[in-house]
């Protein structure tokens, strides 16, 4: 049995030209996904996810770079078997408008020679209902579903999922998530992009984030967000920003690692809120100021993104 | 009204065509084009003659040698059952027939024809000339063909199914194809173990025999409502409907392969098919054409299409006398498959 990983990028690279203007959309990029692990992409638009996910695919040809799919080459000698040993989930795909899921997935099914039957696919995604249905009847839901169905029916030992949830529902998105954690039961690989940090965080094994076409930082969600140095944030609202105490007055309360300042908002990273909480209003008591909201939440990815490059996940690649 | 918001929407309009390439070309530059090479097929000169039949016999001979001087008519000396065959095939605009001294000339043509009335103009003026210092002359009798077989809707239905093979095989398979890689469909089927060749085989096999009821539909339509006569074999005009939708179905691939967008697919359609309406010899028969208008016409698979089909419908024939055009249809066809397949563009 092939034991190679389920996918190996080294020094990856791919240009466009776009006009006059030459794009780098990815730029060196080194990846290795294990067998059996969901692996997230994640990165803002422009970051040279969508690319990569095509380059493994097989659908685009990098400059440079070594890319091994299930221990194989692309334009090795036979792409066939690669293909059919995988399942592909693209950003959007708009299915024949007159034809009927059922009339879908049969299509794709006569493609392979082994895998699972339609009936089978309909219920992995539960769409028994609208099994007869055709595609202008069919919620963006449902759609993207039948798109994630017709991936899986070659009973594929990877599948690639390129941000299946924009711009779903958040029932049709939790609807998605349950399909990729019972494929992955399965032992099923997954690479999967989004820019969406609590579907990375639902159903992530591990996480590589994308910025400008190079992996700026990979590890489980949890190892991510730890790498912050604290976990948590306290974010406080003063009904008079222009009173707001110094940074050093903040830092030099317990447990306070970070702080940082956007449109009259402080937002404190700290190593644990019961610690850090009590000491921090007193602070605010004694100098006299007034809250005018005061908030904590968990660090998220986004958080570490934002650790990492300055911007917001929704801001753009830059790339 | 708020002129602002018209302003708004005719500028963005006005940027939005101007960014497509494909648009400005199909709109600017394939009329231009059109006009330079129309231009340079029509240019001004003497008017192409208008071909009659003349029934050949002694008596004939002597006194209609006279249409042979005329610039504007083309004779051609036919047998009585030849000049039926052409008036009917649309190959002669109309017949003249003398067959003895003292009577009067029998011109016979269906005035439906465009040419026709034309014709006869032609050779009545040529016979009064000729006639003027007889006071006793009279007017060619004029016979109006109606037997089913000759007349013009008998020419016609044939060519209304090659045009509907040519029609529902190109845009039938091109422009849906070239929807399907706007859609990312062909992207995605590329990511299965689906071969081109498979793809694209069982694509052009789904629409080949998509075209073969509507064929016959027409087909019925003209035999029973107009009496438009079958004389040939129904399974040489069979495998003439089925290799139509093969060549047809098999170009609108080659045109579709490479096409980004429903503009370029629309233009490059129009661009094939313009010409082999104006010139395949669906309304009017193109064997009298001239010079590089009868090389284009002889070239265009529409012309060998419905050539065929009124050899099996319009005369008794068989599988065996159109086998020429079945088997240089086929591999046009075939020709057309296999640049498509290598040229073919999933995404």
């Amino acid at each position: 049995m092939n034991t190679a990983p389920a996918i190996e990028l080294r020094g990856l690279c791919k240009t466009y030209t776009k006009g006059r203007e030459v794009v780098r959309a990815v730029d060196g990029l080194d990846l290795v996904v294990a067998r059996g692990e969901v692996f997230g992409l994640l990165g803002p638009n422009g970051a040279g996810k969508t690319t990569t996910v095509e380059i493994c695919e097989g659908l685009t040809v990098p400059d440079d770079g070594e890319v091994r799919v299930l221990g194989q080459e692309w334009r090795g000698g036979d792409d066939a078997a690669i293909r059919a040993r995988i399942g592909v989930c693209l950003q959007e795909t708009k299915f024949q408008e007159h034809a009927t899921v059922d009339e879908v997935l049969r299509l794709f099914r006569a493609c392979f020679e082994r895998g699972r039957s339609v009936e089978e696919a309909i219920a992995l995604v539960s769409l028994e209902e609208k099994r007869g249905a055709r595609q202008k009847s069919l919620s963006g839901g449902q759609r993207q579903r039948l798109a994630v169905a017709t991936a899986l029916l070659g009973n594929p030992d990877l599948l690639f999922l390129d941000e299946p949830t924009t711009g779903l529902d958040p029932q049709s998105r939790r609807q998605l998530w349950r399909v990729v954690r019972d494929y992955q039961e399965q032992g099923g690989t997954v690479l999967l992009t989004t820019h969406y940090m609590d579907e990375a965080q639902q159903l992530c094994d591990r996480v590589a984030i994308v910025d400008q076409g190079r992996v700026i930082a990979l590890g489980s969600p949890a190892e991510l967000i730890r790498s912050l140095g604290a976990e948590h944030f306290v974010v406080v609202d003063l009904r008079d920003p222009d009173r707001a105490p110094e940074d050093a007055a903040f830092l030099s309360l317990p447990d306070v690692v970070a702080i940082d300042r956007r449109a009259g908002r402080i937002e404190c990273t700290v190593a644990s809120v019961h610690t850090a909480l009590p000491p921090l209003l007193d602070m605010l008591e004694q100098q006299r100021v007034d809250l005018d909201g005061l908030t904590t939440r968990h660090a998220t990815l986004e958080d570490v993104f934002v650790h990492l490059t300055g911007r917001h996940l929704r801001e753009g690649g830059g790339a | 009204m708020r002129w602002r918001v018209v302003k708004a929407v005719a500028r963005q309009s006005f940027l939005e065509f101007w960014r497509s390439p494909q648009a400005v070309f199909w709109t600017y530059g394939f009329p231009l084009m059109m006009a330079v090479v129309l231009g340079f097929a029509f240019q001004s000169g003497e008017p192409e003659p208008v071909t009659v039949g003349v029934v050949d016999s002694p008596v004939a001979r002597q006194r209609l040698a006279l249409l042979e001087a005329d610039p504007l008519l083309k004779v051609e000396w036919l047998s009585v059952a030849a000049a039926d065959r052409a008036l009917g095939r649309g190959r002669v605009a109309l017949t003249v027939r003398w067959e003895e001294a003292g009577s009067r000339e029998v011109l016979r043509s269906d005035p439906a024809r465009p040419e026709a009335t034309l014709a006869r103009l032609l050779v009545e003026r040529r016979m009064r000339a000729a006639s003027s210092d007889d006071p006793g002359y009279e007017r060619p009798v004029h016979e109006i063909e109606d037997r089913p077989g000759s007349r013009y809707i008998d020419f016609l239905i044939p060519g209304l199914i090659g045009l509907n093979l040519l029609g529902a095989g190109m845009w039938g398979v091109g422009f849906n194809l070239v929807q399907m890689r706007v859609g990312n469909l062909l992207r995605r089927i590329f990511v299965t173990p689906m071969r081109r060749s498979e793809f694209l085989a069982g694509y052009l096999l789904g629409r080949s025999i998509l075209v073969i009821p509507e064929a016959f539909a027409i087909m019925a339509f003209g035999v029973f409502l107009w009496g438009v006569p079958f004389r040939g074999s129904l399974l040489a005009a069979l495998v003439l409907v089925i290799v139509g939708g093969w060549v047809f179905t098999a170009i609108g691939c080659l045109l579709a392969c490479r096409a980004r967008t429903t503009e370029t697919i629309g233009g490059l359609m129009n661009a094939v098919q313009l010409p082999m309406w104006v010139l395949g010899g669906t309304f009017f028969a193109n064997e009298g054409l001239e010079g590089p208008m009868r090389w284009a016409a002889e070239s265009m698979p529409l012309t060998h299409v419905n050539r065929a089909l009124r050899d099996v419908m319009l005369e008794p024939g068989t599988l065996l006398d159109v086998w020429a055009p079945i088997a240089a249809l086929a591999l046009t066809g075939a020709l057309c498959f296999t640049l498509a397949m290598r040229w073919f563009r999933w995404q």
